[in-house]
């Protein structure tokens, strides 16, 4: 590679213009009106990452999450027949949370109110004296939950009849993201927050390098800062539909410190030795609507995902996704290292965004500000506002009628 | 009386370390950093960083499905340091700082604790 190949460019003004230069309302950020909307219109509507197959690892595995922001509960199982199928998480006789685990191995599921019991199909097999209700049990199956994989991942989507398959929504980043670690691994570490911000705010502090030499001064530091990049600024954008991508510029002079040395030398060799050398080369960062990201690095394969519990309020899931347990201690060490050092950067985020939060709640200012580096963060509230204002525009429509 | 050793043969000088740096899960591990000084955390890297690659050659040799719990309390001193040498390596200075932010950030799971 010559000098001038590896010179960074930055992307233009000009580039992202295309996505407005208008100040941004702070309404979105902080309003219970807008996040009761947001609810409809976003997370009732749209495919939404809840999981990873190694989850659910054989038939019988099941899995609950709660998805605040569509105030369900929401039960996944992996059938007999080894189909992963998704219910609401709620008896059909009077509405009560089915499962209280968070997860396990089972072939029925029992209510404890009144012993209602579902099988892995999410039918209604048995439910005590049933000959005094006027019901048949055929239609007493669990509210089915729509549910499909790509890349190792699984996503749900809370509307009965979806208008796309989780393919379409997702096209073209599918064949993107099928290549990266997730759709291979079969275990991960986990970490996560809560913050009291709202999940748009949380969201677009993971969309911009503008900040990183100022909050992360030492745990970025050089590795995507640097003399010809001090902001470490994208290499490039790519706006897909209501996603979009960013590539992301490393500081080739960047010198880590000994033991550092012997951890990221695991994870590198484990990446070569996975067939990763690719991705290695090209960092990019996947940001998938509405609330769900993915490094596409094999040495931090991590994905971040923010889900929204108030208007001010978020919990964020960080997932290192890894094929195989650990096989030696030196992959032990290496992956404790890679969890540890991204951990340290995320801290770094969370208190500032709650900062952002207080002001902005405090009402002092209208409107907040992008810059043409910050367009990620323009482009993903133009979705989500477009989202919001196409269901507002239905609804008023089916108000009046026809 | 092998099994009453506290580290393996050739390792006996980080004795001194396992008691508080010897941890059973990742979460420990991440809250010991957070409560320790920058000084203690100097003390424990420039003590156990020089003994790391032999360490873990040694623990590789072995594999995990062998420890003995010599070996477990080796691999958990090699686990802390994957921590403490942010702090030393990384953070410096600002490590006291960051520690409280990095208190809400709670490890959930980890692959060192699961099975081989």
């Amino acid at each position: 590679m010559n000098v001038e190949a590896a010179k960074f460019r930055p992307v233009s003004n000009e580039q992202v213009a295309v996505l407005g230069t208008q100040p941004i309302p702070v309404g979105p950020y902080h309003d219970p009106d807008y996040f009761a909307l947001e609810r409809e219109a976003v997370f009732k509507r749209a495919w939404l990452h809840i999981g990873h197959v190694s989850e659910l690892p054989e038939p019988g595995s099941f899995i609950v999450r709660k998805v605040e922001a569509a105030r369900a509960s929401i039960l996944i199982v992996r059938g007999k027949d080894d189909v992963i199928r998704a219910f609401y998480n709620v008896c059909t006789h009077r509405g009560t949370e089915l499962v209280a685990q968070s997860d396990g191995l089972a072939s029925a599921f029992s209510c404890r109110y009144h012993m209602w019991t579902f099988n892995d199909h999410g039918e209604l097999r048995g439910a005590p004296d049933f000959e005094r209700f006027f019901l048949d049990k055929a239609d007493c199956g669990l509210s089915k939950v729509a549910v499909d994989v790509a890349a190792g991942l699984i996503f749900i989507n809370l509307t009965p009849d979806p208008e796309q398959t989780l393919s379409e929504f997702l096209s073209p980043l599918e064949t993107q993201l099928e290549q990266l670690p997730c759709a291979t691994a079969t275990t991960f570490a986990e970490y996560l927050y809560e913050i009291d911000a709202n999940w748009k705010l949380v969201y677009d502090n993971f969309q911009e390098n503008y900040h990183l030499r100022f909050i992360h001064p030492r745990s970025v530091g050089t590795t995507a800062t640097g003399p010809e990049n001090p902001f470490g600024y994208a290499t490039g954008f790519d706006f897909v539909g209501l996603h979009r991508k960013q590539a992301l510029w490393m500081n080739p002079e960047h010198q880590p410190g000994p033991v550092q040395v012997s951890a990221l030398e695991r994870l590198v060799n484990d990446a070569m030795f996975g067939g990763y050398e690719e991705l290695l080369a090209n960092s990019e960062y996947f940001a998938v609507f509405p609330n769900f990201f993915m490094l596409n690095s094999p040495i931090l394969p991590f994905s971040h995902t923010v889900f929204p519990i108030g208007p001010e309020k978020s919990r964020g899931v960080i997932r290192f996704y890894w094929r195989g347990e650990d096989d030696s201690a030196t992959q032990r060490f290496a992956r404790e290292y890679a969890v540890a050092a991204t951990r340290d950067v995320h801290a770094e985020d969370r208190g500032v965004i709650e900062a952002g939060q207080r002001g902005i709640s405090s009402g002092a200012i209208q409107h907040i500000h992008f810059q043409a580096q910050e367009a990620l963060c323009r482009h993903f509230i133009n979705s989500v506002d477009a989202t919001v204002q196409a269901y507002k525009a239905e609804k008023s429509l089916g108000g009046f009628g026809a | 009386m092998i099994d009453a050793a506290v580290l393996p043969t050739g390792f006996e000088p980080l004795e001194v370390f396992v008691d508080k740096w010897a941890l059973a899960t990742s979460f420990e591990r991440s809250r010991e950093r957070e409560t320790s000084s920058l000084a203690q955390m100097r003390e424990f890297y420039d003590a156990f960083a020089p003994y790391l690659n032999d360490a873990l050659a040694y623990l590789d040799r072995k594999g995990l499905a062998e420890f003995t719990p010599a070996d477990e309390r080796l691999m958990a001193l090699c686990l802390s340091l994957a921590h403490v040498t942010l702090a030393v390596e990384v953070q410096g200075e600002a490590e006291a700082q960051n520690a409280l932010l990095r208190h809400e950030m709670r490890i959930t799971r980890s692959t060192a604790e699961r099975a081989a």
